[in-house]
């Protein structure tokens, strides 16, 4: 119920930040560049990650750590646009710590499973060590599932991941720990939503909240029904239980005969777009979202809004050029990279 | 006050003559060069398309001036006057070898200074280590990492089991400075588990010795003595430059002419032996450009007149006289008229000229636009300074009907009475609706005169719509007329004019044959019936739904283009008005001030409302009045030339 006009302040700078990402003409001029420590050069040079860079040699840069230093300057920017207005105070505000969170537990089953217990450690975002709630260090000494489960004592994942059942050999299944923690995060944060806030201000976040999960529920589906030849009742069991479009609606693309008649469904859906490109079902859909963020960015005068916009765009942002750096570095040709970028 | 004639000059010779020739045509200032082709492809004449030779030496002589630290600037000469590419290729390599070996040397001696400053940097960061740094390395059951990682991963340090120790010497806002040391048998497993936390490793030179204070001391040293030996190197390049700067400069500005001209062979054609130069020349100076190749007994060059290729148009030359000659800049600044097409320019400047004094009547203020155009003539730009001049002094014939003298109203007012004129001064603000009315009147005249001036181009151009039935045709002028002389008599002269026949004949008439001009033209020209020139299919629904929207928007603009001149009336009134307030202003400040706002005050008007009204006047020539006859469909007349550039696209 805090909305108020105070944070007109925080949108006005969202859409100055918002000037800050990059466009597809710089895309594809990073994609046209050669090596990796070109395109350091070229992103320690433009104007949104020119400080995160600062202290970086581009010449010498691990290509890793640059790509931790393109998330850390999200996550930073979302830190910095919470503590502005003094936004964090509100729990809705809270989602991308809980997101990541939630990708640190997901990360640390995934490597339980695959028996690389530890390994962990050297991968965790060092940067995020400080925002996080959880014990994510102790956590990622866990050699086993139940000792997971047991070292998240105390918060909520524990109550979450209690209830996923643990195989014979002592490892849970990984898609049904995603799909629980996933569940409680879009559960939590579409209460928030309308807990929080007021008329507008809830319907347009309500709004902007399913529409991910519709993509993320359609993506999903979609290499279900390609790669995997799972049923449509499979599906709907794997999928959130959250709908944009209606649950029939979303239903009845699960239960289309194969991914191609899918995809001609979802194409008359709000999602669709004129001529789909089922090779890369993630480019189609995304594509589609960004411009529906775009909208939110420049339309909406509802902080909170427009910081949860700017930073699905801002994750696309550096997506995009995560793809373009691995491109170059694996000799991909120009083109072949932009046909992978999320851009309108 | 037309346009300049011009001949159609072809220029035929050998290769071998090529260049002299396109020197020439050069050096003549007068020749405006076409594609010597149109359609390569169906043409016996081909593209010339060779690799420009001059484009190796260029480069090299910039790269010797760059080195020897000379700045180019364009240095004329007969020295190399028909030298080949080779030749300039054997100097530089000349002069390139006498510097070469000092050059490297420096070049060298730079990028070790720069190494040991890259080292000073990073022993800097190692400043909390007061051990001896081969001595540390020489540690047989120890190894040594020095380097930085990310300060975000410190913290996940004490959560590895594996034997090692991390020492930290400085934490910036990213990173973390500092070695780690582990047993040698760990040395693989240690050195991955920092490489995943992203630790850049250092490797410290050799040449570093002792404690990092020794070492950096050590640094300083070697730097210094390096950049000693650099300057003495400098000064020897310096001395061989002074040796050799007139050679360079005069050589890289024959070069560049020689690659520019090399460059202009792409409009030249070639057929079988002979090259293929086609051009156009002013025709006064035709004579004087054939002559120039009198003496080339293989070139000949063959003067037609401009229409005679069907290929090329001739490019526009404005010729105008003295008083009219600056604002040709603003006829170019809209687009040049075509070739035999109708000049503007002395129109432009006589109405322009009086329209600003008109809005900007002041005689101080006006005579010092004068002396400022005076001094812009003379020294910054010849035409814009004479613009100006002019207005000036347009501004200060009407400043002193309007009696105005920067800002003092009452100046004038006691010569006037001496000279028994008891209408002069114009008092603004006492006659304003009649100065307002007077702006009205000025711009009916000026639409008329549009008018007329469309009528007079249609007819040489054989254009009946554009002459007879067109809205700016004899139909609109009519029109426009009768309907401005039936408002003025009825309303100002209370005469009645308006009679049913003056409606029909001099209003609905004229208004019928601007709805069918088209089709009238048609008639008149090719003697037969058609709605449309170009619409085979023109319907009369269509016909009429076109022309009803086209009717309408010709009838606005008459009522709005008409108005549009109330603003030249409305400034007389904004000047007179803006200087009130700066004499408001004066009465106001202390009387050591005065002078200081009459000065201040005046600068401020002339540069600001100058500047509008310069603007506006602009916009009503451009839009009242050239939107009415005026079609700028011409090329612009560029001559040959070759500038001198020290910037090379090679």
């Amino acid at each position: 119920m805090m909305e108020n006009t105070s944070s007109n302040a925080t949108t006005a700078k969202i859409r100055a930040k918002y000037a800050q990402l990059f466009t597809p003409d710089d895309y594809r001029e990073m994609a046209a560049l050669r090596t990796v420590p070109e395109i350091a050069d070229y992103i320690a040079r433009s104007a949104r990650f020119k400080e995160a860079f600062s202290e970086v040699d581009p010449n010498t840069i691990h290509r890793g750590f640059m790509e931790e230093l393109l998330y850390r300057e999200n996550f930073e920017t979302y830190i910095r646009l919470c503590k502005f207005q003094g936004l964090d105070k509100q729990p809705f505000f809270g989602f991308l710590i809980r997101r990541s969170e939630i990708d640190c537990i997901l990360s640390i089953i995934n490597r339980i499973n695959s028996s690389l217990d530890r390994a962990y450690l050297s991968d965790l975002p060092g940067y995020l060590i400080k925002y996080l709630d959880i014990p994510v260090m102790e956590l990622s000494m866990s050699q086993t599932y139940d000792e997971l489960v047991s070292g998240l004592k105390g918060t909520r994942y524990h109550r979450v991941l209690k209830k996923v059942p643990v195989r014979d050999d002592g490892m849970a299944d990984y898609t049904e720990c995603e799909l629980a923690l996933r569940t409680d995060y879009y559960a939590e944060l579409l209460e928030q939503a309308d807990k929080g806030f007021m008329g507008g201000v809830s319907d347009e976040l309500r709004t902007m909240i399913l529409r991910e999960i519709d993509c993320r529920n359609i993506i999903n589906a979609y290499r279900m029904k390609a790669y995997f030849g799972y049923t449509p009742d499979e599906i709907k069991r794997r999928s959130l239980k959250f709908y944009g479009i209606g649950k029939r609606q979303m239903e009845r693309l699960y239960e289309a005969e194969d991914a191609a008649v899918m995809m001609d469904m979802v194409n008359h859906t709000i999602y669709g777009k004129n001529s789909p490109d089922t090779d890369n079902i993630e480019v189609e859909i995304n594509s589609v979202k960004i411009r529906r963020l775009r909208h939110y960015i420049t339309g909406s005068t509802h902080a909170p809004v427009a910081v949860y916009a700017f930073l699905q765009l801002c994750d696309i942002d550096v997506s995009n050029i995560v793809h373009i750096i691995e491109g170059i570095r694996y000799g991909v040709e120009a083109a072949a990279i932009e046909a992978q970028l999320i851009t309108l | 006050m037309a346009i300049e004639k011009m001949a159609l000059v072809n220029i035929i010779g050998r290769f071998e003559d090529l260049d002299e020739t396109l020197l020439r045509c050069c050096d003549s200032g007068c020749f405006h060069l076409e594609p010597a082709f149109k359609n390569e492809q169906n043409s016996t004449v081909k593209l010339l398309n060779e690799k420009n030779p001059f484009g190796v030496p260029l480069k090299e002589f910039a790269s010797l001036a760059t080195e020897m630290d000379i700045g180019l600037k364009e240095t004329p000469g007969t020295q190399f006057r028909g030298w080949t590419a080779e030749r300039f290729n054997e100097l530089s390599d000349k002069i390139n070898s006498e510097i070469d070996v000092k050059s490297n040397e420096k070049q060298q001696l730079a990028k070790e200074v720069s190494d040991l400053e890259a080292a000073v940097l990073q022993v800097n960061h190692l400043r909390g280590m007061n051990s001896d740094f081969s001595k540390i390395f020489a540690c047989k059951h120890t190894a040594c990492r020095v380097g930085r990682m990310p300060a975000d991963n410190l913290a996940k340090l004490q959560y590895y089991d594996q034997t090692f120790f991390f020492v930290p010497f400085e934490t910036t806002k990213d990173f973390c400075w500092g070695m780690y040391f582990c047993a040698n048998s760990d040395k693989e497993l240690v050195d991955s588990i920092f490489r995943s936390m992203f630790f850049e490793r250092i490797h410290i030179p050799d040449y570093v010795t002792g404690n990092t204070d020794e070492a950096l001391k050590k640094l300083d040293v070697q730097i210094n003595d390096k950049k000693k030996r650099i300057e003495v190197l400098g000064k020897e390049i310096a001395e061989l430059a002074k040796k050799h700067e007139n050679t360079i400069q005069e050589a890289y500005t024959a070069l560049k002419k020689r690659y520019d001209i090399f460059e202009l062979r792409r409009k030249v054609g070639a057929v079988k032996e002979k090259f293929y130069i086609k051009g156009f020349v002013p025709k006064k100076e035709s004579e004087k450009f054939a002559g120039l190749f009198g003496d080339m007994e293989e070139v000949e060059v063959v003067l037609l007149p401009p229409d005679a290729d069907a290929y090329v148009t001739p490019p526009t030359v404005l010729k105008n006289g003295w008083f009219t000659k600056p604002f040709g800049m603003l006829v170019e600044m809209y687009g040049l008229p075509k070739y035999g097409g109708f000049n503007p320019t002395a129109f432009v400047a006589i109405t322009y000229t009086i329209l600003f004094g008109i809005m900007f009547g002041d005689l101080g203020q006006g005579l010092l636009l004068f002396l400022a155009g005076f001094f812009v003539s003379k020294k910054i730009d010849k035409r814009a300074g004479g613009m100006v001049s002019r207005v000036g002094l347009s501004s200060m014939i009407f400043g002193t009907l309007y009696g105005s003298v920067f800002g003092f109203e009452e100046l004038l007012d006691p010569v006037y009475e001496s000279m028994g004129i008891d209408f002069l001064p114009l008092k603004v603000f006492k006659q304003s609706t009649f100065i307002l009315l007077t702006a009205v009147g000025i711009g009916i005249f000026l639409i008329v005169t549009s008018m007329l001036i469309n009528i007079y181009i249609g007819f040489k151009e054989k254009n009946y719509e554009k002459a007879i039935f067109g809205c700016n045709g004899i139909a609109g002028l009519i029109f426009y007329a009768s309907v401005c002389a039936g408002v003025v008599c009825t309303m100002m002269l209370d005469m009645d004019i308006m009679s049913v026949p003056f409606k029909i004949f001099l209003i609905v008439i004229p208004l019928i044959c601007i709805f069918c001009r088209v089709p009238f033209s048609i008639a008149m020209k090719y003697k037969k019936w058609k709605l449309s020139e170009d619409e085979e299919d023109m319907t009369i629904g269509g016909f009429i739904v076109e022309n009803f929207f086209e009717m309408f928007e010709f009838l606005l603009s008459y009522v709005s283009n008409t108005m549009s001149f109330l603003r030249v009336g409305g400034f007389v009134l904004s000047h007179a008005g803006m200087m009130m307030v700066v004499m408001t202003l004066m009465d106001m400040t202390a009387s050591a001030g005065k002078p200081v706002t009459l000065i201040i005050g005046n600068l401020f008007v002339m540069a600001m409302e100058g500047m509008i009204v310069a603007i506006q006047i602009i916009r009503l020539e451009f839009y009242e009045v050239f939107s009415r006859f005026y079609e700028s469909d011409g090329k612009a007349f560029e001559p040959l030339s070759v500038s001198f550039d020290t910037e090379i696209n090679v």
